[in-house]
């Protein structure tokens, strides 16, 4: 029982405020509950960050090119705890030695369906790991040697569902969500039992008939067929009990006469009560989607000033190119700004949320909008910097054209796509107050796609994140000045993470196939004398 | 500012898609019918040959229920039903033909042969197959602008770089309309592809290289000479001049109505 003690102790110290993650190791996957992903860690600052060095790295050469994407891209962020790391990608599970890389043990599973585009890690509980399948098996493993305990059928992949989550705990709760938007099936979110795996409540994405928000689809046959895919990791308020979950497009994807309405709770913000998984609140930044422009992208909460007064807040900056900011409390919008350009709105209306322009959704003859083919971003995670007062996304400027492919007045599946389009990548910084810019840095290379490096602040005064071209950047998060770079390889394929092991810190990050890890070479510890002071 | 150039650099993403998955294409190369089918792991394919004998058994025995398409009308959609979902080969849809659900108010139809039942069921799996499948998808009549207001504004805008005569003679027998629209609104193509870059860069000793850009970010560019040969620095030894073609495509993007994106593909198609 020490590590599950030890484990909770970990999680115990990051709930009052739950400002940053613990310093000594990543408990999940944001590292803490409220989705910063800023460290208070300071052995690697801005003075010294030019004297990191490869610590080690680890590279998965046992697996082969994954069904229908190729290589093994590592999307998810680790798991530290005790010094031991826990990662994945779609069907893998390893543990390393965090100090040396070295392999502890790998599980490997064999799908029988569902999309193997990415998997995001694990949750924990005591000696106890989650992990969803591509096929939608929740697993829990053994932390210790990576055993198998159980397994549980979250949904079917025959109907397309698949599944990518990192599960995410919450007191006795583990959070799993879903994927899967080929054959217009609807989303929803369980609670599940860390000890047996058992439903413990479920939540729908979309009405059933005569439910509240029924009166945003035009008949059940939509809402019972609507989407709304909860497939990335939300956030949580201890104090409030809330959690917070962006929730998926709605379907058809880009078809959308068959589903005339709002569609709630699709491409929503939602509070849940943790304990009952009821609706507290939503806000729906994208209403009436037909871009394929999943909400799912992480609800940051920070505590803070808003115009003199002090915020309980949570901030989003979704792929529809809509910088979000509410009060977590009670949901109420305090800032709806677009971070580049959404030409696809007409205004906002009286909730704070975006109107959606009919015009500019998809046509037979093609639309075209001024935000880029796949959004404005994805499910990297971005970042929030207390000590800066700035949101922190990678994101993609430009253009896209999209099609209405099936004008059926009862169409099905995706139903149109994307054709051709501009993609500029750049880093924004955005100050919450306002939704404005307060610097972004354009990136010379490439474009970014749908997966791109995430985000890490720390209070060393550093941002770390990687461009197109496969190089891993620490930047000044004041300013956007870039500071150090280690050339990867491959595009940085997750969120950077760090943590405190035997004195050292570390810095973490995928690139591809490869975990890297960082630390100072000794020399960089022993401060220098000034020469001209 | 060489940041005046950057958009010739950037390459497109052409990928609509839930996440990161894999484009949705035209029915090849990457994300066409076959690669995007393994990715959606929808199992084995339909056969061609038994889905058309099966449609001439469905259209007048199961659509006046069932939908032309199988998309349901008094009768339940069949495309997402999880019984056709779950069959491969007519194994679960056959017997359910053949038995009915008398209760549920469908008849049985005992006189199908096995091999008619096994047609009805590619049948269906097509139907399945082109709504699930995206790289099946295809766009529709993208030839609904006015040709002579496109030739207006193809003669205002585009005639500084481009001839109907030179560059562009034939152009619409060269491109399916929609391909010829995707690729004036942005010519560098798919991701990882784009117009290769032309570049200049003067050594710190005066010495000028010109060429083709292999890669640029924030700290290194390479280049291939006109002579093949490889070069590479870092960005703050040497000066970089680009040469940026598609500046007139960047500065119509932020100037196109969906209607001159319309009338420019009816006036282009014209030219064959």
């Amino acid at each position: 029982m020490k590590r599950r003690t030890l484990l909770l102790a970990a999680l115990a110290c990051l709930l009052p405020g739950q400002d940053s993650p613990p310093v000594n190791s990543w408990p999940t996957y944001n590292g803490d509950f409220s989705g910063k992903r800023f460290s208070p860690l300071t052995q690697i600052d801005s003075s010294n960050v030019g004297s990191l060095a490869l610590a080690w790295f680890y590279r998965i050469n046992n697996v082969g090119p994954q069904r229908g994407v190729g290589n093994p891209t590592i999307k998810s962020t680790p798991l530290m705890v005790n010094g031991v790391l826990y990662f994945t990608i779609p069907d893998h599970v390893w543990a390393l030695d965090a100090r040396t890389g070295e392999e502890l043990w790998h599980y490997g599973w064999q799908d029988k369906g569902g999309h193997l585009v990415g998997n995001r890690g694990l949750g924990m509980y005591g000696d106890w790991l989650y992990f969803m399948t591509p096929d939608c098996w929740f697993l829990s493993l053994n932390a210790k040697d990576g055993k198998e305990r159980w397994r549980k059928k979250v949904a079917d992949e025959k109907l397309q569902y698949f599944c990518t989550m990192s599960p995410l705990v919450v007191k006795n709760h583990v959070l799993v969500g879903v994927g899967g938007d080929a054959m217009d099936v609807p989303g929803f979110l369980e609670s599940r039992d860390p000890e047996t795996g058992d439903v413990q409540w479920r939540w729908n994405t979309t009405p059933r008939k005569g439910e509240p928000g029924a009166d945003t689809w035009p008949n059940p046959q939509a809402m019972e067929h609507g989407g709304g895919m909860t497939w990335m990791p939300g956030t949580y308020d201890p104090e409030l009990n809330l959690i917070y979950w962006g929730t998926g497009n709605p379907n058809p994807v880009f078809a959308g006469q068959g589903r005339k309405g709002a569609n709630l709770w699709t491409a929503s913000i939602v509070a849940l009560n943790a304990d009952t998984g009821k609706l507290v609140w939503y806000h729906q930044p994208s209403p009436h989607d037909t871009h394929d422009w999943d909400n799912v992208e992480t609800p940051v909460l920070f505590d803070g000033a808003f115009n003199g007064k002090p915020r309980r807040m949570l901030a989003q900056a979704a792929r529809n190119g809509i910088f979000t900011l509410l009060d977590r409390v009670t949901g109420e919008s305090l800032v709806t700004k677009g971070y580049i350009g959404v030409n696809w709105m007409k205004g906002i209306d009286a909730r704070g949320q975006p109107i959606p322009d009919p015009a500019k959704e998809p046509q037979v003859d093609g639309s075209l909008v001024n935000t880029p083919g796949g959004g404005g971003t994805n499910w990297p995670p971005p970042s929030f910097d207390p000590e800066t007062g700035l949101f922190y996304v990678n994101a993609k400027e430009g253009y896209g054209v999209t099609y209405l492919t099936d004008d059926d007045p009862e169409p099905q599946g995706y139903g149109g796509g994307g054709g051709a389009g501009l993609s500029e990548p750049i880093l924004a910084a955005i100050d919450y107050q306002t939704g404005n810019l307060a610097w972004k840095h354009k990136y010379p290379s490439g474009g970014f796609g749908n997966a791109f490096p995430g985000i890490l602040t720390t209070a060393g005064k550093l941002l770390f994140t990687g461009d197109p071209s496969g190089n891993l950047i620490a930047f000044d998060p004041a300013q956007g000045r870039i500071l150090w770079h280690f050339h990867a390889g491959s595009m940085v394929s997750n969120g950077p993470s760090t943590y405190m092991l035997n004195g050292s810190q570390y810095l973490l990050a995928a690139a591809g196939d490869t975990l890297f890890a960082f630390k100072l070479v000794p020399s960089a510890l022993i401060p220098i004398p000034n020469p001209h002071p | 500012m060489w940041t005046r150039y950057l958009a010739a650099l950037l390459l497109v993403c052409a990928a609509f898609a839930q996440e990161d998955m894999p484009p949705a294409g035209r029915g090849a190369g990457r994300g066409g019918r076959g690669s995007t089918r393994d990715f959606l792991g929808l199992g084995p394919p339909p056969d061609a040959a038994a889905a058309a004998r099966g449609e001439k058994l469905f259209a007048p025995n199961c659509a006046f229920c069932h939908g032309e398409k199988a998309r349901g009308a008094s009768a339940p959609n069949l495309v997402r039903s999880a019984l056709v979902l779950h069959d491969e080969r007519g194994e679960l849809v056959g017997p359910a033909v053949a038995k009915g659900f008398p209760d549920k108010g469908m008849p049985a139809f005992p006189n199908f042969t096995p091999a008619e039942l096994a047609d009805i069921a590619q049948y269906l799996h097509l139907q399945v197959e082109l709504v699930a499948n995206r790289g099946t998808y295809k766009r529709l009549n993208v030839v609904t602008g006015s040709a002579p207001a496109g030739e207006a504004y193809f003669n205002a805008n585009c005639k500084s770089c481009h001839s109907t005569t030179g560059d562009l003679a034939h152009i619409g027998a060269r491109y399916e309309p929609d391909q010829l629209q995707n690729r004036f609104i942005w010519p560098a193509g798919g991701r990882g592809g784009g117009a290769r870059q032309k570049v200049t860069v003067t050594l710190p000793d005066g010495q000028s290289i010109a060429g083709t850009i292999r890669k640029i970010d924030d700290f290194d560019i390479s280049m291939t000479d006109s002579a093949g040969v490889y070069h590479s620095w870092p960005r703050d030894s040497v000066r970089i001049e680009l040469e940026d073609r598609l500046a007139g495509h960047r500065r119509l993007l932020d100037k196109y109505s969906d209607a001159d994106m319309h009338n420019l593909t009816a006036y282009l198609v014209t030219l064959k």
